[in-house]
C-alpha cells in the first residue's frame, strides 16, 4: 500500500549531467557527531556517497604510549564516549593477558554488570537519535528520544553512585577494577533494569509495527551475508546480516561463560533487522545483568596492589590483541609491551571504523531520507571512528 | 452598529480577525509545546512568566530583534517576497470563516471553494522561499512541497468535499447551520461516512500542513530545515506565523465541516468558545499524531496519496453522493 | 569520485508493503497509546537551579585541598604524586621542605582541563586532595578556573566532601593478604609517605 512493489535489479546509468553535489555534515543534525557525507544526488536519489572522516582525531594511538598502564584506562574511555567502559575494557584485558594477571572472580562480574550497564544505555542512545534521525526533532522522533533519554539517565545515576562519573568512568584497572559497589547499589540496579525492561515494552508498542516505522527501516540498506564477512563489520550488525558471531559467546573473556544468555541473529540484513537484533541484545544484556548480580561472589576486586604511583603497574615484554563485544562490535587493543610502564604502542581497533566502511556499499540507490536511517543503524561513534 | 458605515466594517473586520488570529498563533505554540513536553515526560517552557504563559511573547520579541541576515548568493527579491508571499494566502483563508451566525469578514456562498483555492496558494511562496534561498536543502525542500501539496490537495479536497455534499451547500454558514440543534446531527456521526472522511480529512490536513509523520520538507534530520534553512529572524517569524495560522485555519475548517462549528450547550453567545475549543481539539489530535510518529519517505509519500488517499476519498465522495441524491429523492 | 562515473548494479530497496489496513490503524492507535500513557505520567524533569540535585557520596566533582580536622594545618605535604599520575597533567606542585613535615609551596590545578578521574585522590597518601559533591562553578573566564592553593583551599570548605579519600580508595581495592582487614590501613599509608614525618 505504501510503496511499489519493484523489487527487480536494474541498471542504473550515473554518469549523467543532472546530478546535485550536497554536503551532509560535518555539522549537520544528523551527522551523529562530525561525519561528512558528500552525496552525489540524482532528483532524490543518492547515487554516490563519499565518507569523510577524521574531524575529531585526538591522537589516542599516540596518547597511549606516553600514558602509563595506572594512568591510560581512564583516558581509553574517551575513544568512544557513548560506551566509555567498553573502550577501558579492552585496554586493561590486553595489559593483563600480556602481564599474565589473574583477575578476582568478583572483579570479573563486576565488569560483566557494568559492560552490560553501558550497553544498555548505549542502545538506548542508539535508539533514540536513530528514531530522531527518522522522525524528526520536531516530532515522533523526538518523543522517543526522550524517553530513551530518560532512561539512560537511571543507568547513568547507577553509574554515579558507583564510581561517581556520568560520562567518563575510569572504573576499570589493570588486575580488576578500582570501585567495588556501595551498600544498596544492587537493589538499585535491579529496580532500575526491571523498569527499564518494562519501559522496551513501551518502545516496541510505539516501533514494532507501526506502518511508518515499518515503512521506513524495511529493505531498507541491506547487507547481505557476504557484503557483511567482506568489509569486516560487527556486533549487531554482523549479526542482523544472519551471522552468528558475538565475542561473547565464541571467545569467552571475563567469565562470560558462566552466564546464560542468547546471541540475536536476524537473517534480513535491512535496518529493521539490526533494530530487532538490538531491541533483543536489550533484553539479554538485562537477563545478563540480573545472573551477575546474583552470582555475584564475594572478594577482592583487584589482584594487584591498590595504586599508589603512577608507574606501579609494569608488564613484561610482549605483545597481545584483547577484544571485547562492545555495543558497537568488536573493539580491540592491540598493545605491544616493552616491559616499561606504558606501552611501546598500541593500536584501537574501534568497531564504528569497521562498521562505516559498510555505508559506500549500502547507500548508492536509497534515497535522502534513507541515508539518515542507514546511518543511524549503522550506529556510529565517531570518537571511536577517528580516536 | 447602524452607525458604522460599510466600508468601516470592511475594514475592521479584517483587523480585528487578523489580529485575533496571530495573537491565537502566538499561544497556539506554547499550547503545543506544553503538551508536546508532557507527552514526552517533560514541563515545557516554564522559565518566562508563571508556568511559561509568557514564552510566545519571548520568542516573537527575539525574533524581531535578530538581524535579518540574507544569504550573499541569495536571490535577494524572491528571498524577500516569499514569506509574505507564503503569509498572504495563510492569512486569508481566515476570511471566510463564520466565527458565529453573522460573525464573519465575508460569508460568501463559495466559501469552502475560496478556502481551499487559497490554502493551495502557499504552495508558491514555499517554492520562492527554496528557491530564491540559492541553498541545495532548500531547493530540494521546495521541490519536495511541490509534490506533495499537489499530491494533497486533491484527497484534502475531496474529504472536505462530503460535508458540502451533505450539507448541500458550498457556504460555510449554511454547513454550519444544517448541523445545529443536536449532537447527532455533526457530520461526524453522520454513519459510517462521516467518520470515514474526517479520518481522511486529518490525514490530508496533516500532509498539507506539513506536519509528521509527512513533513518532509522540513526534515530537518536529512534537509536541516527545508526551505527556511537561510531564514532568520523576522522572516522566519512571518514563515512561522503562516504555517500555524494555516494549522489553526485548518482545524476551524475541520470543526466546521464535521463538528458542527458553534452548536453546543448554552447561551448563543458562546458559539464561538465551542468553535474554538472544538477548533483546538483538532489542533491537539493533530499535534498527538505529529509526536506519536516517525516521518515517511518522500515516495512513500507521494504513493500514500496518488495509491491510496486519492482513491478513497474519490469512492467516498461518490458514494456520499449517491448517498445523498438516494435520500433525497428516494429511489 | 570519477570512479563511480560508471553504470553499477544496485537492488533498488526491497519496499515494505503494508497490506492490511487493520494492521496500520491498530499501529498507529498502539503508538498514540503510548504517547497518551505518557501524558499522564509525571514529568521527570528537574528544576536545577531551584531544586538543589542530590548527589551521590561517591559523587566525583570540584577538586579541592582539605586540612586536618585536628590541627588546622594543611594535609597536603607537596609530595607530588598527584602531579605524576595526573593524566592530563593539570597538577602543578612545589615542595616546600620544613623541619617536622613538608609543604606545598604552590599548588595549582588547571580545573578546566581536568578529567574528574579520580587518579590523584587515588594517590594522595595524606588524604589532603579530595573531590566534592558540586560542580557548581561556571565562569565566563577561563582564568577563574586556575586554581592555586588558597583557592583549593576554599573550594574543600565551601562544599560537602565525597567519600573518596586516598586511603578509602585504596582500601577499598587492596586483596586482603591476612584475614584482619584493620591492618590494610597502616599498610598502605606508611608505603606511599616517604620521609614524610607526618603530624
Amino acid at each position: 500500500m505504501l510503496d511499489v512493489n519493484n523489487t527487480t535489479r536494474v541498471e542504473m546509468d550515473w554518469s549523467g549531467p543532472e546530478r546535485l553535489q550536497m554536503n551532509m555534515g560535518p555539522q549537520h543534525p544528523s551527522a551523529h557527531g562530525v561525519f561528512r557525507a558528500i552525496l552525489g544526488l540524482q532528483g532524490e536519489t543518492v547515487v554516490d556517497v563519499d565518507a569523510v572522516i577524521g574531524y575529531l582525531h585526538r591522537c589516542h594511538e599516540k596518547l597511549s604510549e606516553t600514558l602509563t598502564y595506572a594512568q591510560y584506562p581512564s583516558i581509553a574511555s574517551k575513544t568512544d564516549y557513548v560506551a566509555a567502559m567498553t573502550s577501558e575494557f579492552a585496554y586493561v584485558l590486553a595489559a593483563e593477558e600480556i602481564g599474565k594477571f589473574e583477575v578476582p572472580k568478583r572483579a570479573q562480574y563486576l565488569r560483566v554488570i557494568v559492560a552490560e550497564l553501558q550497553r544498555i544505555a548505549s542502545h538506548l542512545l542508539w535508539l533514540g537519535t536513530w528514531c530522531m534521525d527518522m522522525g524528526g526533532a520536531l516530532g515522533g522522533g523526538a518523543t522517543i528520544f526522550l524517553y530513551c533519554i530518560r532512561e539512560r539517565e537511571d543507568i547513568l545515576d547507577l553509574f554515579e553512585s558507583l564510581v561517581g562519573a556520568r560520562l567518563l568512568y575510569g572504573f576499570f584497572q589493570v588486575g580488576g577494577v578500582r570501585y567495588d559497589i556501595p551498600d544498596g547499589w544492587a537493589e538499585q540496579c535491579r529496580s532500575t533494569i526491571d523498569r527499564i525492561n518494562s519501559r522496551i515494552d513501551e518502545y516496541e508498542q510505539m516501533l514494532e509495527d507501526n506502518a511508518f516505522f515499518l515503512a521506513r527501516t524495511k529493505g531498507v540498506g541491506v547487507v547481505s551475508r557476504e557484503l557483511a564477512q567482506d568489509v569486516g563489520i560487527s556486533g549487531p550488525l554482523l549479526r542482523g546480516s544472519g551471522i552468528n558471531w558475538d565475542l561473547r559467546r565464541a571467545v569467552p573473556y571475563s567469565s562470560y561463560q558462566d552466564f546464560d544468555f542468547r546471541v540475536p541473529v536476524e537473517t534480513d540484513g535491512d535496518c529493521y533487522a539490526r533494530y530487532r537484533v538490538r531491541m533483543a541484545e536489550f533484553r539479554q544484556a538485562i537477563s545478563i545483568t540480573r545472573q551477575a548480580l546474583d552470582k555475584l561472589p564475594e572478594g577482592p576486586i583487584s589482584s594487584r596492589p591498590a595504586l599508589k604511583s603512577v608507574a606501579q603497574i609494569r608488564i613484561p615484554k610482549g605483545e597481545a590483541y584483547a577484544r571485547v563485544e562492545g555495543p558497537r562490535g568488536e573493539v580491540g587493543t592491540y598493545m605491544i609491551s616493552d616491559g616499561s610502564a606504558k606501552p611501546y604502542r598500541m593500536k584501537w581497533r574501534g568497531a564504528s571504523f569497521s562498521n562505516l566502511a559498510i555505508l559506500p556499499h549500502i547507500i548508492p540507490g536509497h534515497k535522502v531520507a534513507d541515508v539518515v536511517a542507514i546511518m543511524g543503524s549503522v550506529d556510529p561513534v565517531f570518537g571511536e571512528v577517528d580516536r | 452598529m447602524a452607525a458604522i458605515p460599510a466600508w468601516l466594517t470592511l475594514l475592521i473586520a479584517p483587523f480585528i480577525v487578523l489580529n485575533v488570529v496571530i495573537g491565537l498563533v502566538t499561544y497556539v505554540t506554547l499550547l503545543e509545546r506544553k503538551f508536546a513536553a508532557r507527552m514526552q515526560s517533560r514541563i515545557g517552557p516554564y522559565r518566562v512568566g508563571p508556568h511559561g504563559l509568557l514564552q510566545p511573547i519571548a520568542d516573537a520579541l527575539k525574533l524581531m530583534m535578530k538581524e535579518d541576515v540574507v544569504p550573499t548568493a541569495a536571490d535577494r527579491r524572491i528571498y524577500n517576497l516569499a514569506p509574505i508571499v507564503f503569509l498572504i494566502p495563510c492569512m486569508l483563508i481566515f476570511a471566510t470563516i463564520p466565527f458565529a451566525p453573522g460573525l464573519g469578514v465575508a460569508d460568501v456562498n463559495i466559501g469552502i471553494l475560496f478556502f481551499l483555492a487559497v490554502s493551495a496558494m502557499e504552495i508558491v511562496g514555499l517554492f520562492m522561499a527554496g528557491w530564491g534561498s540559492n541553498n541545495k536543502y532548500a531547493l530540494l525542500s521546495a521541490m519536495r512541497a511541490v509534490n506533495q501539496i499537489i499530491s494533497y490537495d486533491l484527497p484534502f479536497i475531496f474529504s472536505a468535499l462530503v460535508p458540502v455534499l451533505l450539507a448541500g451547500s458550498l457556504k460555510m454558514s449554511d454547513i454550519a447551520a444544517v448541523q445545529q440543534g443536536s449532537l447527532l446531527k455533526w457530520f461526524i456521526f453522520y454513519p459510517v461516512i462521516g467518520q470515514l472522511a474526517f479520518i481522511m480529512f486529518i490525514v490530508s490536513t496533516l500532509a498539507a500542513e506539513n506536519r509528521v509523520p509527512f513533513d518532509i520538507l522540513e526534515a530537518e534530520s536529512e534537509l536541516v530545515a527545508g526551505f527556511r534553512v537561510e531564514y532568520s529572524g523576522m522572516k522566519f517569524a512571518l514563515i512561522q506565523l503562516g504555517e500555524y495560522a494555516h494549522m489553526i485555519g485548518s482545524s476551524f475548517l475541520g470543526a466546521l465541516l464535521f463538528l458542527g462549528a458553534w452548536s453546543g450547550p448554552g447561551p448563543e453567545y458562546l458559539g464561538p468558545i465551542w468553535f474554538l475549543l472544538k477548533a483546538m481539539f483538532i489542533f491537539l489530535v493533530v499535534t498527538w499524531i505529529r509526536w506519536s510518529f516517525v516521518r515517511i519517505r518522500v515516495d512513500q509519500i507521494l504513493a500514500l496519496s496518488w495509491k491510496a488517499l486519492l482513491p478513497a476519498t474519490l469512492g467516498l465522495l461518490i458514494t456520499t453522493a449517491v448517498v445523498v441524491v438516494w435520500r433525497t429523492s428516494g429511489f | 569520485m570519477a570512479s563511480d562515473a560508471r553504470p553499477r548494479t544496485v537492488a533498488p530497496p526491497a519496499h515494505y508493503e503494508a497490506t492490511e489496513i487493520t494492521t496500520i490503524v491498530r499501529a498507529v492507535l498502539r503508538a498514540m497509546g503510548a504517547t497518551l500513557k505518557n501524558l499522564f505520567r509525571k514529568p521527570v524533569t528537574v528544576h536545577y537551579p531551584d531544586k538543589e540535585r542530590q548527589y551521590p557520596s561517591r559523587y566525583r566533582g570540584l577538586l579541592a585541598l582539605t586540612y586536618d580536622k585536628e590541627t588546622g594545618e594543611e594535609n597536603c605535604i607537596g609530595c607530588r604524586l598527584c602531579e605524576y599520575v595526573c593524566p592530563p597533567a593539570v597538577i602543578k606542585v612545589e615542595m616546600l621542605k620544613s623541619e617536622k613535615r613538608n609543604y606545598a609551596k604552590t599548588f595549582t590545578l588547571e580545573l578546566y582541563a581536568c578529567e574528574f578521574c579520580e587518579l590523584c585522590v587515588q594517590v594522595c597518601p595524606t588524604d589532603a586532595i579530595v573531590m566534592m559533591k558540586s560542580f557548581d562553578m561556571p565562569t565566563a573566564d577561563r582564568r577563574e578556573m586556575l586554581l592555586d592553593k588558597d583557592r583549593l583551599h576554599v573550594i574543600g570548605l565551601e562544599y560537602e566532601q565525597s567519600w573518596a579519600t586516598g586511603n578509602r580508595l585504596r582500601d577499598m581495592q587492596t586483596p586482603p593478604k591476612a584475614p584482619a582487614p584493620a591492618h590494610a590501613k597502616p599498610a598502605a599509608a606508611p608505603a606511599a609517605t616517604p620521609e614524610a614525618t607526618g603530624v
